[in-house]
């Protein structure tokens, strides 16, 4: 049984005297409010220990004009007992209750007017509204008539008659503590050592009062951190930079084409900013003419200064490899970026214009296609995926190029993120002479099946509830 | 990307197997196979493989893949005896022409429809949109050889395909379907493109639309296939697919004349190539022998020269070979990237976070130690939020984007404030108090830069509470710094402050102004601020 508060306690007392008796007056006993008795009795009836009964019951009172006219009579009674014969309207107004008063009668059909004078009918009589008044009775007309005048007032009255049960008959007879209770535990109580004969209140544990809402880190922050710590432990640098890039870096130094689709208005944010070509650029635009002194052929056609000069922004963080690598060409190189990319896509549940995208390069001596396999399996399996699989793919700037698939139960094989090693077209104007293996994935798309969102939205336009609500540690640690 | 439509029964007729086999291994070569359906499958290939755009050339390769039929497949090609001039004042406007005769084709109305979406995808593909190259069509029959392409004025008319009137150029760059999409390609020049027969009858206005005259049908025996565009090496790639896929479904190619050279060829391009290189590239040991076979399957031809070489020879319709590389890729693909032994490198280095990320993190800590939950909002927004809703100017050097998908993302943000009010707004509906922080970039002049700011709401936010949390985060990052009044509009006068570290303004606090909590429909008092993160030491300058 749930614990019984002081207050049920002292109301089971008395009402083991009582038996049954209204709140006003076990109240009285108790030096409380009756409000208070009845909510304390209502939480004894919760646990069986009592029983509340509501009583209502109608009656009449007197607004603050009819307990006027209970004294005096209603304004058409004392007008009528001032009507004499001969007896003129002018006379009549001097009366105070004329102005209800003649109306009534004259509504009542009780008194004549013939020109001035003023004559009561025969047999005129208002006794049966005054009686109405005396006495009101729901069911009566006259009642009615003085309620819709605003003369009387029909009330609702509630008394609640408090019974105990024999369930808390039984309570009462084993013995209840009535001691004080202490709500809370003071500094006094403590200091002074009174609290060993403080009766300190019993709570019921199973409730929680309220929910208390910690402060976190966003639960996309935290797969983020979970991946930086994973590519830190294998040794990477992490890398950071801006968000606007040239062209020359975004797109020219990673050998896309000037006339690549992706380079288009309607894929790319461009900028009206533009910036000065990097010294040595020409290199690179000796790789796209004619494919340097590669055995590239490079891309042929026209390569133009102001189109490398123009900013956009990012749309990848290969931009930021591509400058680490070009201000360290002494191998090796192990880095990594994590960080906001920008696609001019319309927006919907699965396509946001900004989005994180992860991106790892590693530069050595001798590192091969198969190391590359080897540290992507590395990467995949620390992040809980056990199960991971490579395909051939195409990326303008690396070759050979794959795409990893990992396997999540009840999903299937989704298609993670892309890799590669990077040509020479790219490596070769930069002076890099190792090859760069290179691998990207959007961190996005591990959120959403992480957090089983169904709107990448939410991640950046959060209602707070879901912030809130979802647990530190989701689930086990890398699994989805 | 090019989703390619493989009928099953002309594709298990060309490959010489079963479209299960197909299909589980289409993807090995580098492929998504989009949907399967009763009697066709949709598979969507790479933009570096026109040459797989069409039924006859992913039977090709996959003939190869499978062991089928390997090595480099041989495309006989003999003079038709059809020239071409080429009028020299197209040199500005449309220099580059290919062409071709395919005879003894066998249409119906389905190979018309591979056909036409090849030609299509081409135009996406290699064509960039039809700038650089054009592809046209014509029913052989129906026009006099010797061809001319020429540069005519743009008054010259013919009747335009699906259309039974007689039309000038300029007319149909303005009401023909085609003519408006693809307009801006031609449109400023004083003459444009034309192709017509010895009887001056209308082939093509290229890069527009062909003439009704030579309207391809179920009755067409043989094509005559015209290139145009800016770009010699994509032109005659355009046109070595076409031929080597019409080829592949039984045709015979025949060449033409352009100024006095034969062309196509379909002739091989030849490299020779490392084994070693490739092995290394690869992390797979490889002989020259394996290297060829491999390469054979590839539907390359391949010889081996020594221990260490080999000769490879790339067949026409192979765009994407550019470099070696692009050889040792197919051969990883036909030895399996299943089958390649994986192992990290065994390269030594230690681990770095960047100082900015760390710094990052030590604000993250301390705000969520005040009791703040940490959002993440858009760095694309507006003016409106930004400045308007803030009471405040714009700021100078903020970006603006040149193309926005809508109103909502014109620029990008140089204040995180602004978006955390926005983000109360949303949550208007949800209990308070709410303490909401979010450090990420902010971009001015071109600069990113990362910022720190929080806010509190509830019906006793207010200047202290602001003061209190500015004051405790600039604390645990090790900021001293000393406060003056400030002027920032977004706060109540005589409650905020500016953040000064060593004379120049970092950051701001206060309780936000009646005015910007209309602006953002918020009800409760809102206590703020804000901290340039290059204010905290060890911020590297970037």
């Amino acid at each position: 049984m749930a614990e019984l508060t002081q207050n049920e306690k002292r109301l089971l007392a008395t009402l083991a005297k009582e038996k049954k008796a209204d709140a006003p007056h076990i109240a009285g006993l108790l030096e409380a409010t009756p409000e208070a008795v009845v909510q304390w009795a209502f939480l004894a009836q919760d646990k069986g220990l009592a029983t509340v009964e509501r009583i209502a019951s109608k009656e009449f009172v007197y607004t603050d004009e009819g307990k006027t006219y209970a004294q005096n009579g209603l304004p058409e009674t004392q007008l009528l007992r001032f009507i004499l014969p001969g007896t003129r309207v002018a006379d009549l107004k001097k009366h105070a209750a004329f102005g209800i008063g003649f109306g009534q009668l004259r509504k009542k059909g009780l008194v004549n007017v013939e020109g001035t004078a003023v004559a009561k009918v025969p047999g005129a009589s208002t006794d049966a509204d005054e009686a109405a008044l005396k006495t009101p009775s729901a069911s009566d007309q006259k009642t009615k008539e003085l309620i819709k005048r605003g003369i009387l007032q029909e009330c609702e009255t509630v008394r609640y008659a408090i019974a105990i049960t024999s369930e808390g008959l039984a309570t009462v007879q084993k013995g209840l503590d009535l001691r004080a209770e202490n709500g809370t535990l003071t500094r006094e109580q403590i200091l002074s050592g009174s609290w060993k004969n403080a009766n300190l209140r019993r709570y019921d544990v199973t409730k929680l009062p309220k929910k208390a809402y910690p402060g976190k880190i966003h639960p996309y922050q935290r797969i983020i951190g979970e991946m930086r710590e994973i590519l830190l432990e294998m040794g990477f640098t992490e890398l950071y930079g801006g968000i606007v890039q040239q062209c020359f870096w975004n797109f020219d130094a990673l050998f896309q084409p000037q006339d690549h689709p992706a380079r288009e208005m309607q894929d790319t944010f461009y900028l009206r900013e533009t910036l000065p070509l990097p010294p040595g650029y020409e290199t690179v635009r000796a790789m796209h003419l004619s494919g340097g002194e590669t055995s590239s052929t490079g891309w042929g056609g026209a390569w133009k200064e102001e189109k490398a000069e123009q900013c956009v922004l990012r749309t990848h963080t290969t931009c930021l490899s591509i400058q680490h690598l070009a201000q360290n060409k002494i191998p090796p190189v192990k880095a990594f970026a994590v960080g906001r990319v920008y696609r001019r896509e319309s927006i919907d549940t699965t396509h946001l214009a900004e989005f994180e995208q992860l991106e790892g390069i590693v530069m050595d001596e001798d590192v091969s296609f198969a190391n590359l396999l080897g540290i992507l399996r590395e990467f995949y399996n620390r992040m809980g995926f056990t199960s991971v699989r490579f395909k051939p793919s195409y990326y303008p700037y690396t070759e050979p190029s794959l795409d990893a698939e990992v396997y999540i139960d009840g999903i299937g094989w989704i298609e993670m993120g892309g890799a590669g090693v990077f040509r020479e077209e790219v490596t070769a104007p930069i002076g890099i002479t190792c090859p760069v293996l290179a691998w990207g994935l959007g961190v996005s798309r591990i959120a959403m099946l992480r957090l089983g969102l169904k709107d990448l939205r939410l991640l950046h336009k959060s209602d707070v509830m879901f912030l809130r609500e979802t647990p530190a540690l989701w689930k086990a640690k890398g699994g989805i | 990307m090019a989703v390619i439509t493989l009928p099953y029964k002309y594709l298990e007729r060309l490959t010489r197997t079963d479209r299960k086999t197909i299909l589980e291994k289409v993807p090995l070569i580098g492929s998504d196979v989009e949907r399967t359906e009763e009697d066709h499958a949709d598979v969507e290939f790479f933009p570096d493989r026109p040459d797989l755009f069409s039924p006859e050339g992913v039977a090709r390769a996959m003939r190869g893949y499978l062991g089928i039929e390997t090595g480099l497949p041989e495309y006989p090609v003999r003079p038709s005896g059809i020239s071409f001039a080429i009028d020299p004042k197209l040199a500005d406007i449309r220099p580059v022409l290919g062409a071709a005769v395919i005879r003894g084709v066998a249409f119906d109305d389905e190979s018309i429809q591979s056909i036409m979406s090849l030609q299509e995808s081409l135009h996406w593909a290699v064509g960039r949109g039809r700038s650089k190259v054009a592809i046209g069509i014509h029913d052989l029959d129906a026009v006099t050889p010797p061809f001319r392409y020429i540069a005519a004025p743009r008054s010259r008319s013919f009747v335009p395909l699906d259309y039974t009137e007689w039309m000038t150029m300029e007319e149909i760059l303005e009401k023909h379907p085609k003519g408006r999409e693809y307009a801006k390609i031609v449109k400023d020049f004083p003459l444009f493109p034309l192709i017509i027969d010895s009887h001056d009858h209308v082939l093509s206005f290229p890069p527009i639309i062909n003439g009704e005259r030579t309207r391809v049908t179920v009755d067409t025996k043989n094509i005559l296939l015209d290139t145009t565009g800016t770009d010699k090496r994509a032109v005659s790639v355009a046109v070595n697919i076409i031929c080597t896929a019409m080829a592949e479904a039984g045709a015979t190619i025949e060449s033409v004349e352009i100024g006095g050279v034969q062309t196509p060829t379909l002739a091989p391009a030849e490299r020779t190539v490392s084994v070693t290189e490739c092995s290394r590239l690869l992390g797979v040991e490889l002989t020259a022998a394996s290297m060829a076979g491999l390469l054979e399957k590839m539907r390359f031809g391949a010889e081996p020269v020594g221990a260490d070489r080999v000769k490879v020879k790339v067949p026409c319709y192979r765009a994407d070979i550019m470099h070696d590389w692009d050889l040792f890729e197919d051969v990883a693909i036909a030895y399996g990237y299943d089958r390649i032994e994986s192992h990290p490198p065994k390269t030594f280095t230690v681990g770095k976070p960047h100082p900015v990320q760390v710094n990052a993190a030590l604000a993250r800590e301390v705000f969520t130690g005040l009791g703040y939950l940490e959002v993440m909002p858009f760095t694309l927004t507006n003016e409106d939020v930004l400045y308007k809703r803030m009471q405040r100017e714009e700021t100078k050097g903020v970006l603006h984007v040149m193309h926005p998908i809508s109103i909502e993302n014109t620029v990008v943000r140089t204040e995180l404030l602004p978006l955390l009010l926005e983000f109360l707004t949303i949550n208007r509906h949800r209990e308070l108090p709410q303490r909401l922080f979010t450090v990420g970039d902010v971009v001015v002049d071109c600069r990113t830069h990362q910022q720190a700011a929080g806010v509190s709401t509830h019906p006793d936010a207010d200047f202290s509470e602001a003061y209190a949390s500015a004051d405790a985060v600039l604390h645990d990052l090790s900021v001293g710094y000393t406060v003056k009044e400030s002027a920032d509009p977004a706060f109540i006068d005589g409650r905020r402050g500016d953040i000064i570290v060593a004379g120049k303004k970092v950051g701001v606090f206060g309780e936000v102004h009646p005015a910007v909590l209309t602006a953002f429909e918020l009800e409760h008092p809102v206590a703020a601020f804000e901290l340039d993160l290059r204010a905290v030491p060890g911020y590297p300058a970037l």
